[in-house]
């Protein structure tokens, strides 16, 4: 079993605290190493960009830094202030890459594209009436529910990154790991990613308290 | 922020996508409120890294960044390495590393040169969010 990144100084009322979704996505790294690490194998291939959305505490990207590549880049992005000072911390305690960076963003705004050879994506995934709203966020400064609340199906905000994963992703080698609750109907979202081309792989699913949650890889057919 | 990641951002406005002046982003024109800051922080050199990471690189738009900070000592065309230990390499794979991995851009601005729209850096984190009326 890989380590668990530490995480000692994490305000919870600021920044989303790790929870069986977070874990199921660090088992699901784990059992994909292999896989991982074959496809990025070759010595003087340009280093690969890892890129996660919704950073949070960081401990998704820093258990990547430490234990599945760890001469790659490293970039991430959160809408919350609070996450992207958090993951640099965390990255930190546990011993920094070469290059790590956060950005404050919306999902992948202001990334180039064509970039990204492994997008990391814990979504907002609970269903819920709408998406929390920025300009009440920046009012409130509280930013903890972009983490959590999905709208319509909680498939609002990763249906955007899905819609533009053509854009993001480097075609002939990227790869996509995002994670579903079963209330988003990721079999049906399978369906419709594999007939824009897609292959999508079914990784782990578990029960998680009332949740079944599941975490899916995504790549471009050659 | 590190210099490197300026190689990997642009303009978030949706109508700049599509023209060349949204990358690189500039750090010419600074704001007096927030005056640029650079800060050096180590990390352990390796020039087999650098010299993956160069094929990553957009070497005109690097050339553009690295002289808006004041470095105007890279070469003029992306050096092709074949041997990352080779003594002869070494000063030039050392001042790339410090370039793009050590120095921190603590503080500061980035320009769209298509729009003119400011992004700020602070406490080394870049903001790409938009005011409302530029979101589409």
């Amino acid at each position: 079993m890989l380590p668990t990144p530490s995480i000692s100084n994490l305000n919870i009322e600021r920044v989303y605290e790790p929870a069986e979704d977070s874990f199921l996505f660090l088992d699901v790294l784990q059992d994909e190493l292999p896989f991982i690490r074959e496809r990025f194998s070759t010595a003087n291939a340009p280093t690969p960009l890892v890129v996660e959305i919704g950073l949070g505490s960081g401990i998704v990207t820093t258990f990547f830094q430490k234990n599945i590549l760890t001469n790659a880049l490293f970039l991430g992005t959160d809408i919350n202030p609070y996450a992207c000072s958090q993951s640099k911390e965390t990255s930190k305690e546990n011993g920094d890459p070469k290059y790590f960076d956060a950005l404050r963003t919306n999902l992948l705004d202001g990334l180039r594209p064509g970039l990204v050879d492994v997008l990391l994506f814990n979504p907002p995934y609970v269903p819920d009436d709408t998406v929390p709203s920025f300009e009440s966020a920046v009012k409130t400064d509280d930013w903890l529910d972009f983490a959590l609340l999905g709208g319509c199906d909680g498939m609002q905000v990763t249906s955007v990154v899905l819609d533009h994963l053509t854009e993001f992703l480097n075609l002939e080698r990227g790869v996509a790991y995002i994670l579903f609750c079963r209330r988003n109907k990721p079999t049906e979202v399978a369906k419709l990613m594999r007939t824009r081309g897609w292959i999508v792989d079914l990784i782990e699913e578990r029960q998680a308290g009332w949740e079944v949650l599941s975490v899916w890889k995504f790549s471009k057919a050659k | 922020m590190k210099i490197l990641t300026a190689n990997f951002v642009q303009c978030t406005v949706k109508a700049c996508g599509s023209s060349p002046d949204c990358f690189p982003l500039h750090f010419d024109q600074q704001t007096p409120d927030l005056p640029l800051e650079l800060a050096h922080e180590d990390v352990d050199f390796s020039p087999e890294f650098i010299c993956n990471v160069l094929p990553r690189i957009e070497w005109p738009a690097l050339l553009t960044t690295a002289r808006e900070l004041g470095n105007t000592q890279l070469p003029p065309a992306k050096p092709e390495i074949e041997n990352p230990s080779a003594p002869e390499n070494e000063q030039l794979l050392r001042d790339l590393h410090t370039l793009l991995l050590e120095t921190q851009i603590i503080q500061g601005s980035m320009r769209c040169a298509n729009c003119g729209h400011i992004y700020f850096i602070r406490d080394s984190i870049p903001n790409f969010l938009l005011p409302g009326h530029l979101v589409q």
